[in-house]
């Protein structure tokens, strides 16, 4: 009976691993008679800071996840992670946290064996000391991350306000409220029409329009105020803020709750919150002279995604930052365009459309958009647009958003149309779907204003918010597009890869993934008539209206972000290698970890896909 | 149906004990017997267990024959690897040997032939088992084959109380619906909780394997129940 013998499966997994590995090959088998097994629900917390530790683990199967004190990750790990150490090597209470990610299962060693490993081996202490050093080392390098390079990225713009607005009433001196101003502290005064905001008089204000141009103090401070100033939502990121206010050029941001005014927001603030980050890309974006200067510029955006992935930003923000960029891009080209056209001679607006009007554009990406010009366009007047769309597209292709492949763009007379034609064909897309129509049509259903008039996006897109719902065979086709494409996941779970191509033997995680849970978001949001354009929002509506279960649209929301993180990843590591970014990712690129994931994060969305296709009847099998 | 007062689990199982002790007058048997079994009000943190897998030439208990015995004791939420054992077991004077079951098992004539005898794997199992319940998948085949050997060498039958991964995996399968051929099988089911997977496989890996899979049910009941699940509830 050579009882170790018998347990060589472990030990040949411990021998897989380091410390494990540099032991000499007669040590294990000991060892191993000297563990115990465990098993840690998903969610369980092993660890915490301020709790004692007295063992190490080895994660047998399953992933568990190291973060410090303040929360900032130290640390992800799958089998043959260990931790613990830590606490071994310098005593109690711990300040780490480890968390069980996935339901895992591990190897725990007691004090007495680790001490004496530590003893007579000097490559395990080694090993383990120096673990101990670099996570250390990691936890403060994520915490420097979280303060420098990814705060503006994180931080909502009420989380900014510090005090209340000072406000004053329309009818007062221009004496009273600098008066007020110089009272309170502050460098810009809100000016209020009853509830609502009328306008903002700054410093600057005071010194231009009312000191050089020697108007008298008793006025009314509203006829030198900025009326209806640009405002933003409190909630959205600081990072937006920032970049509404260097495009505009201004220095106060009023803030919105609702209708609600709850704050001012300066540059000041947002610049001590950050130094250097994309913010500062879009804002040499808009700088430029020239076209080449801009896509001189834009040509730094990959470096900004491999730099947010790094800073381990979430799939949400960065397909955000992306797509500010890109509306920078897009803004300044089109502005530079008049300066050689003239201004347009009728109003208009130009519109994104797809991934960048969801906010969620990555590398990568086709231009695709269109202009909505207003009726009282003449013959003349539509030629001018032509040669807008020929000169900003061209631009776009040389900033690096190459042509649409399917001809989405505004140079195509079939998407350069007066307001009441485009009213004419969503009619027919909503009244009359023809099913091949509908499945190259979905796209412009994700628009979004970039410049121009937005009054008339608004128009058409409140048209479709107000037909679309009652629109049955039109939703019927979409959602039969939606379920078409099925994620790369074969029914026992193993990926599918392409098998011929340039892109064998990979998966095309754009396709059958992201694009698969954003063709569903659209069906609900068009079903609920729900404005919102971004996928997350759609589904959060969806949610919330209570047409998807609480639980699967969790989920949902959740392997979206997974699979988008995914591409951003690998769309970085391409960055960084040298190479041209896209979407097809090789299974053998991923951990196990990532992995397993992946294959939840697909499975999850091939579920909702049935039970969409369920619930309008498109039959799909599986 | 459980009865109450002489007729309940826990009685027969005290008269069972007390056969085993008078037939047993010292030894592993004897300390098995008196030190009795785990109160049914016991905490599964606090349940010590005994995982064990046999395999054996067939399925029938009274011609069959036990080849090797692996186990590997429990206690509370820890497997305790230092108490594993494989002990290969020399079958019967006469038996035909390993034959066709080596294609199952991979164990050969010579090893086996290396085996202590049966009893003596009989007296190494009450050791590891005193003061414990025995953990199996599907418990039946590992009680019915070492109820054979008890009987073979003290003539009663062997007082145990079991747990049954299987048992447990089927209460956590949807009670409406027929589960899947083999959905209920130790590798299917670990596979549902993310266990890993053994290259290999003998008695002693799949009481191992068991064991976890114990683990992982035990973190399953409890995650859903607001109380502590005890071996009462574990053993229904």
């Amino acid at each position: 009976m050579a009882l170790d013998v018998e347990l060589a499966e472990i030990r040949d997994f411990l021998a897989g691993y380091p410390p494990f590995d540099d032991l000499p090959p007669g040590a294990l088998g000991p060892v191993v008679r000297r563990l115990s097994v465990e098993y840690f629900r998903r969610g369980t917390v092993i660890m915490a800071p301020g709790r004692d530790n007295t063992r190490l683990y080895v994660v047998r199967s399953g992933a568990v996840e190291i973060r410090d004190a303040v929360g900032a990750l130290v640390d992800r790990g799958d089998a043959g992670t260990s931790f613990g150490a830590t606490t071994l090597l310098r005593g109690n209470p711990s300040t780490l946290s480890v968390v069980a990610l996935e339901d895992t299962l591990a190897l725990v060693m007691d004090a007495d064996t680790f001490a004496e490993l530590c003893t007579s081996y000097p490559v395990f202490d080694e090993f383990f000391d120096a673990q101990r050093a670099e996570r250390m080392a990691g936890a403060l390098a994520a915490q420097q991350a979280s303060v420098s390079g990814s705060a503006i990225l994180k931080t909502r713009m009420r989380d900014l306000l510090r005090v209340p607005p000072v406000t004053v009433a329309l009818d007062v001196s221009i004496r009273e409220a600098a008066a007020e101003m110089s009272a309170r502290g502050v460098s810009a005064l809100l000016v209020m029409d009853g509830e609502r905001l009328a306008g903002i008089v700054t410093d600057r204000d005071l010194r231009n329009r009312v000191l050089a141009a020697g108007r008298d103090p008793g006025e009314a401070v509203a006829e030198v105020m900025t009326r209806d100033p640009v405002t933003a939502r409190a909630d959205g990121l600081a990072f937006e803020a920032l970049l509404e206010m260097v495009a505009r050029n201004i220095h106060h941001l009023p803030l919105l709750a609702g209708e609600q005014v709850v704050g001012v927001v300066t540059t000041t603030d947002l610049m001590r919150l950050e130094q250097a980050n994309p913010v500062y890309l879009a804002g040499d974006i808009a700088k430029q002279a020239d076209s080449a200067g801009v896509a001189a510029a834009a040509a730094r955006l990959p470096q900004v995604v491999e730099s947010l992935v790094a800073q381990d930003a979430s799939a949400a923000d960065m397909g955000r930052i992306v797509t500010s960029v890109g509306d920078a891009v897009e803004r300044r080209l089109i502005a530079l365009a008049h300066e050689r056209l003239g201004p347009a001679p009728v109003p208009y607006c130009w519109v994104t459309l797809g991934s960048r009007a969801r906010l969620e554009q990555a590398l990568a990406a086709d231009q695709d958009n269109a202009l909505i010009i207003d009726d009282s366009a003449g013959p003349d007047d539509l030629r001018y647009f032509e040669q807008l769309a020929e000169l900003v597209t061209g631009d776009l292709v040389e900033a690096g958003y190459p042509r649409c492949a399917g001809g989405v763009m505004a140079t195509n007379a079939q998407w350069r149309l007066r307001l009441r034609q485009w009213h004419a064909v969503f009619h027919e897309w909503l009244s009359a779907p023809v099913p091949d129509a509908i499945l190259r049509a979905s796209i412009f259903f994700d628009m979004r204003p970039v410049a121009g008039d937005v009054r008339l996006h608004g128009e058409l897109s409140g048209m479709v918010r107000e037909q679309a719902p009652t629109s049955a065979r039109f939703l019927s086709h979409l959602a039969g597009a939606a379920v078409a494409g099925s994620p790369p996941i074969g029914f026992f779970r193993g990926f599918v890869v392409e098998k011929e191509g340039d892109h064998k033997d990979t998966l095309d995680i754009k396709r059958g993934g992201i694009g698969a849970v954003v063709d569903l978001a659209r069906v609900h949001a068009l079903a609920l008539g729900v404005g919102a354009t971004n996928t997350d929002d759609r589904l959060a509506a969806a949610l919330a209206a209570g047409v998807m279960d609480a639980g699967r649209g969790a989920d949902l929301r959740d392997a979206f972000e997974f699979i988008s993180y995914v591409r951003l990843r690998h769309q970085a590591a391409a960055v960084r290698a040298g190479l041209p970014p896209d979407n097809h990712v090789r299974p053998d690129e991923l951990s196990s970890f990532d992995k397993r994931h992946l294959r939840e994060a697909f499975a999850i969305v091939r579920s909702a896909q049935s039970t969409l296709g369920a619930v309008y009847g498109t039959g799909k099998l599986g | 149906m459980r009865l109450p007062g002489p007729f309940g689990r826990e009685a027969a199982e005290r008269r069972g004990l007390a056969r085993l002790a008078a037939a047993a007058s010292a030894g592993p048997a004897r300390e098995y017997a008196v030190t009795g079994l785990p109160a049914e009000s016991t905490p599964a943190g606090e349940l010590r267990l005994l995982a064990v897998d046999i395999e054996t030439t067939g399925l029938d208990a009274r011609v069959d024959q036990i080849l090797s015995l692996g186990f590997v004791p429990v206690d509370g939420y820890g497997v305790q690897l230092a108490g594993a054992r494989h002990i290969h077991v020399r079958p019967r004077e006469g038996h035909a040997g390993v034959g066709a079951s080596a294609a199952i098992h991979g164990l050969t004539d010579d090893q086996v032939a290396g085996g202590i005898a049966p009893a003596e794997a009989l007296d190494l199992l009450f050791e590891a088992l005193t003061g414990r319940v025995l953990l199996a998948h599907y418990a039946a085949i590992e009680v019915g084959f070492l109820g054979a050997l008890c009987r073979a060498a003290y003539g009663c039958d062997l007082p145990v109380r079991t747990v049954d991964t299987l048992e447990l995996g089927r209460r956590q399968l949807p009670a409406h619906r027929e589960p899947a051929p083999g959905a209920l099988r130790l590798w299917s089911l670990r596979t549902r909780f993310g266990l890993p997977v053994y290259a290999a496989h003998n008695a002693l890996l799949d009481a191992l394997a068991c064991a976890e899979l114990y683990l992982a049910q035990v973190a399953e009941l409890e995650s859903a129940s607001a109380t502590a699940v005890t071996l009462g509830a574990l053993a229904r």
